[in-house]
């Protein structure tokens, strides 16, 4: 618990690094941290790693694999994505461009995990690598000093009374980080560049998923969703599949909602009783549901990831993409822990983690994969604020797989009729996050 | 163990015995009473539908109830055969005889009581579970069903067991040394039409004027959540509704500035109508609602109060 | 004085999910410290303090409720040490089991003064478990205690009920539920975590205690309540007096006026 690097003279610190957030990206940067023998704190608001983390999505698990070998098979994962899906939908028909194959499971290309459960199982692998985690306790501000060199940098964290000091601070604390704000290293974000997802998950049994989706055991599919779902707001749905239930969302570009004048709920009400889709909930049970922010200003978002003392990880850092068909950003956060964390190593190491000393994560961040997807994808946010993709092309898409396509004939029951009888029978908790999610968007 | 068709209830310095009489006697087979406490009790027991009474003695030395627990156990062991069951009350004093009733028998209490029946020579109880969110159908089998239900109110079926005094040694652990009589309220949520709920949404104390005015309009009683009645002491602690409060089923059902947590809800789910008012569209409380209202209590309340005295 | 209390790791029913049989899946809902038991742990704390004691954590339940996580939501609350029964047999025990578990640990932590509990737990919430390990121990049981405070041969316990506030001297040992407006507990801080991490841990294992046989019940059948659909009928309160005489015009023809 005491600093193993303290060398006379130095200021005396708690730890060697405090990582805030035990998201995948702060799991994952404390625990290489702790590998490399530093002393790490991990401080978590929620009572327990992912209580406040909505549902799950899908992880394309290649980047895991390199921190953990073999995680799936280790790891609470649902499925192992052996179907991609990409649906348009009209008022009443879906036309579906389907790419199956085992081939996507081995080596594990991309799986689907409920982060209640995945994020708790992430902060254990750090915990057991000799990581202290703190749950339970809100990071308040950053303590800030002015070192030798008449900058500015960070040597610690506040939380109420208690202040914890270390060589470098880690901020994973994700879309809204209050902490790369609060140093400057990110502005309030325009609305352009944020989206909110409402996502639910619907409980259904294991085989009536696989019937549904076509796939068995341990496989499943991961549906991309366009077209008439979004009452003409730039954004898309997505519906994948979890061992025994479904997770269903929308992701939808904050100023467009605003200028619609509809609520996040409406949208994601109306997109869950639309027809194409009543054939996969047919008789689900709303059992989590709520809303949250993605960033996705793409690239233009990312801005300064280091200063004097502290890195910035993960979608605090804007790491997120949102390709118009899916939402990619915890590997991409979990990328970043691992450029980061090698970044800090290297720097308390050198016992310089001044903004020079810590530079390297910026570099290392530029080589790897994570800026590379995130150049590729650039364009992403301007090409989603054409709004025609949510309309005329999933209407022309439909009118040209007419025919080619038999349309699923099953009677089409409406989801939410059940779905939401049944959510207003038990899972109370579930209004709960609604409300959470929207105290964050009206923050902003 | 060697089970007898006879039903015990326990009774602790309270003459409200309806609902354990009423439980005891649906098992079909003799009841009888130990009672701690003043002979009154005692003697308002015995004219409560039971068949004999056994009194402890009057307490002695301000020892609480509670002190004779232990020998309650001890009299209902040495009283022959095991008991079929032993039915005492949810209340305070009453868990602590039940507690060491099952001790002494090592069975389960059986608490969350709606009903139980004698199937054959043994008890089924059906229960809710888990602050109300299951029910189960359970049986205790090598020893007698302690249950635990609400104490119901004091009945005088016009004829008087038995009583007979058996000696008691109180533990000496605690003696009473003051008792400073609460304002008696006597009021009984269970009978009233409506019920009118106030929760933490109420700002101030002196806001409570808005929904007794409410309840006056509805001809309804007003009650709280827990909150207001523990903690802040706003609303008297027998008007509280939930799983350690009361549990009502009037016709109408207000909840104003109510969360709807579980742990309240419970007490209304029998409720015939529920309505609520609640400033978050996003409170748990509108998904298990027949009306909600999404407003500001301080300004639908008096709304609501104008709209039902010009309607009537 | 040595002071043991008796808390409970346990998640909240809120979040769990039933099935159409009754049988609950809590895979979605997470351990806590009951709600409720922190009171327990600070008028322990407090009472301690002012009499120069000593207070033992103590918590009994399936091999859950001993994880890191665990020991430091409990340890930061004000607790001296902690006494942990966790095996799986206990996973789904009764009261009544586990109060006969919970005596055995306190005889064998030994000179024990008194133990004090919460007034209910969030996933049962009987109330029973203190006034049952109160009879398994053969000491005096009281719930509803509203205030415990040291006196010259003791201490003085303050109850709600119904007849008054009772005051009492308290000088043998006893089991103590507390209500939740005993005192105000505190939100523990990064230090309270820290060093909650330093205090001693005992790991007893369910067979080093003499535990009684237990009779538990045996489930015939299960089932999910059915809390009466409800209409849902949302009226926006905007406009508080035309949303006022939409609701009684929906109550008058539902006839609940
Ligand atoms: C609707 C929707 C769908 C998505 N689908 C996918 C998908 O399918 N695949 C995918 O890869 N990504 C998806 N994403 C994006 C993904 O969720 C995020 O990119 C990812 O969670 C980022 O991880 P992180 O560790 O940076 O932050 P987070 O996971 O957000 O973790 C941040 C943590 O910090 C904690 N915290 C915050 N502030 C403080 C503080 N002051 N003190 C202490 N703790 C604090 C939080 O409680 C939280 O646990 C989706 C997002 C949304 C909204
Ligand atoms: C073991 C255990 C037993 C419990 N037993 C009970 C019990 O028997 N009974 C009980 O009630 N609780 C009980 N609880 C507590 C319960 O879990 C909740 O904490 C409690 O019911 C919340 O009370 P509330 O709804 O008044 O307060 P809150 O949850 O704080 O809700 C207040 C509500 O008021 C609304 N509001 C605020 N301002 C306004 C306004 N101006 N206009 C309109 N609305 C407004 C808010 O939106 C909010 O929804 C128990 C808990 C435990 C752990
Ligand atoms: N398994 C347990 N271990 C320790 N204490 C418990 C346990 N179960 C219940 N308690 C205590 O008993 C109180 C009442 O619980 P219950 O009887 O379940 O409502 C709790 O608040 C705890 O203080």
């Amino acid at each position: 618990m005491t600093a193993s690097t303290q060398d006379a003279g130095e200021p005396e610190v708690d730890f060697d690094v405090v990582v805030v957030g035990s998201g995948p990206a702060g799991s994952v940067a404390a625990y290489r941290l702790a590998q490399a023998g530093l002393s790490v704190v991990l401080i978590e608001r929620g009572e327990a790693p992912g209580s406040k983390n909505l549902s799950g999505g899908v992880l394309y698990g290649r980047v895991l694999d390199e921190v953990f070998p073999g995680f799936a098979d280790e790891a609470p994962v649902e499925r192992r994505i052996t179907r991609h899906v990409t649906t348009f939908l009209t008022p009443d028909s879906s036309v579906g461009i389907d790419y199956a194959g085992r081939a996507l499971a081995e080596p594990v290309n991309a799986v689907t995990v409920l982060r209640a459960r995945f994020d708790p199982w992430l902060a254990g692998k750090a915990e057991e690598a000799g990581v202290f985690l703190m749950p339970g306790v809100r990071v308040d501000s950053l303590l800030t000093e002015t070192g030798p060199d008449g900058a500015t940098r960070v040597v610690g964290v506040q939380a109420g009374d208690d202040q914890l000091r270390a060589r470098v601070v880690v901020a994973a604390d994700g879309v809204n980080s209050f902490l790369a704000r609060s140093i400057g290293l990110r502005r309030k974000e325009p609305t352009n560049h944020m989206a909110v997802g409402v996502k639910a998950v619907v409980k259904l049994p294991r085989g009536v998923i696989e019937d549904r989706f076509g796939v068995t055991g341990d496989e499943g599919a991961a549906h991309a969703i366009v077209g008439d779902c979004t009452l003409g707001i730039g954004g898309g749905g997505f519906l994948y599949t979890n061992t025994e239930s479904l997770s269903l969302g929308v992701v939808l570009r904050l100023d467009d909602l605003v200028r619609s004048g509809r609520t996040a709920i409406e949208v994601f009400e109306h997109y869950s009783q639309h027809p194409g889709l009543a054939h996969y909930l047919r008789d689900g049970e709303i059992v989590e549901y709520g809303s949250h922010l993605v960033a996705e200003g793409g690239l233009a978002m990312v801005g300064e990831v280091a200063t004097g003392g502290l890195v910035v990880v993960g979608e605090a850092a804007g790491l997120t993409i949102n390709s118009g068909l899916t939402v990619r950003g915890m590997d991409l956060a979990i990328g970043s822990a691992i450029a980061a964390s090698d970044a800090v190593a290297e720097a308390v190491a050198a016992g310089d983690v001044s903004a020079a000393g810590l530079a390297g994560y910026r570099r290392r961040l530029d080589a790897s994969f994570v800026m590379q997807d995130m150049r590729t994808y650039a364009k992403a946010p301007a090409f989603l604020e054409r709004t025609g993709m949510y309309g005329a092309y999933g209407e022309l898409a439909a009118s040209i797989f007419e025919g080619v396509f038999t349309l699923d004939g099953t009677p089409r029951k409406h989801l939410t009729k059940v779905a939401w009888e049944a959510f207003r029978r038990s899972p109370v908790r579930a209004r709960q996050l609604v409300s959470d999610g929207w105290a964050g968007v009206k923050a902003l | 163990m060697n089970v007898s068709t006879q039903t015990w209830i326990v009774v602790a310095d309270d003459p409200a015995v309806s609902g354990l009489v009423t439980t005891a006697r649906g098992l079909g087979g003799a009841v009888s009473a130990v009672v701690v406490g003043r002979k009154s009790v005692a003697d308002s027991v015995a004219r409560a539908g039971v068949d004999e009474v056994l009194w402890l003695g009057e307490p002695g030395d301000g020892a609480p109830v509670e002190a004779y627990a232990g020998e309650v156990a001890r009299v209902l062991a040495e009283a022959g055969a095991a008991p079929l069951a032993v039915v005492g009350a949810t209340t305070p004093a009453g868990r602590a005889l039940l507690g060491a009733v099952a001790a002494r028998f090592q069975v389960p209490v059986l608490a969350g009581l709606r009903g139980a029946t004698l199937e054959g020579d043994a008890v089924v109880v059906e229960r809710s579970v888990l602050g109300g969110i299951a029910e189960r159908r359970v049986q205790v089998v090598g020893g007698p069903s302690v249950l635990a239900v609400a104490a119901g109110g004091v009945t005088d079926e016009g004829t008087a067991a038995a009583v007979r005094e058996v000696p008691a040694q109180p533990l000496g652990a605690a003696r009473v040394t003051d008792v400073r009589v609460k304002e008696q309220t006597g009021v009984d949520l269970g009978a009233a039409r409506a019920v009118v709920a106030v929760g933490r949404g109420l700002k101030a104390q002196a806001d409570l004027d808005l929904i007794t005015d409410l309840a006056a309009a509805a001809g309804a009683e007003l009650a709280c959540s827990r909150p207001l009645a523990e903690g802040v002491d706003w609303v008297a602690k027998e008007r509280y509704i939930g799983i350690s409060g009361q549990h009502i089923a009037p016709e109408l059902y207000v909840a104003v500035g109510i969360s709807g947590q579980l742990q309240h809800m419970v007490g209304v789910r029998d409720a015939k109508v529920v309505v609520a008012i609640n400033s978050d569209k996003a409170a748990p409380v509108f998904a298990q609602c027949d009306y909600g209202i999404v407003g500001d209590l301080y300004e639908v309340v008096p709304a609501l109060a104008a709209a039902l005295r010009a309607g009537s | 004085m040595k002071i043991v209390v008796a808390y409970k790791w346990a998640p909240n029913p809120q979040d769990a999910e039933v099935a159409p049989d009754g049988s609950v899946d809590w895979s979605r809902a997470k351990g806590a410290v009951s709600e409720y038991d922190p009171v327990a742990f600070e008028a322990a704390r407090q009472l301690a303090d002012a009499t120069g004691g000593e207070v033992v954590g103590l918590t009994v339940g399936a091999a859950s409720v001993d994880s890191p996580l665990a020991r430091k939501a409990a340890l930061s609350r004000g607790l001296d040490r902690l006494v942990v029964v966790a095996d799986d047999r206990l996973a789904d025990a009764d009261g009544t089991r586990l109060a006969a578990v919970l005596a055995a640990a306190v005889r064998s932590i030994g000179d024990v003064d008194l133990v004090l509990a919460g007034d209910s737990s969030v996933d049962v919430a009987e109330g029973q478990v203190p006034m049952t390990l109160a009879g398994q121990l053969g000491w005096l049981g009281m719930a509803a205690v509203s205030g415990v405070t040291p006196s010259a041969d003791g201490v003085v316990v303050e109850r709600d009920l119904p007849g008054g506030i009772t005051t009492l001297a308290l000088t043998g040992p006893a089991v103590l539920a507390v209500t939740t407006d005993a005192v105000v507990p505190r939100v523990p801080g990064m230090k309270d975590i820290l060093g909650a991490a330093k205090k001693p841990v005992e790991v007893v294992p369910l067979d080093a205690l003499e535990v009684p046989d237990v009779v538990a019940a045996t489930t015939l059948s299960g089932s999910r309540p059915e809390t009466g659909n409800r209409r849902g009928v949302i009226i926006d309160g905007a406009d508080a007096s035309s949303a006022a005489a939409e609701l009684v015009a929906a109550l008058r023809t539902a006839r609940a006026l």
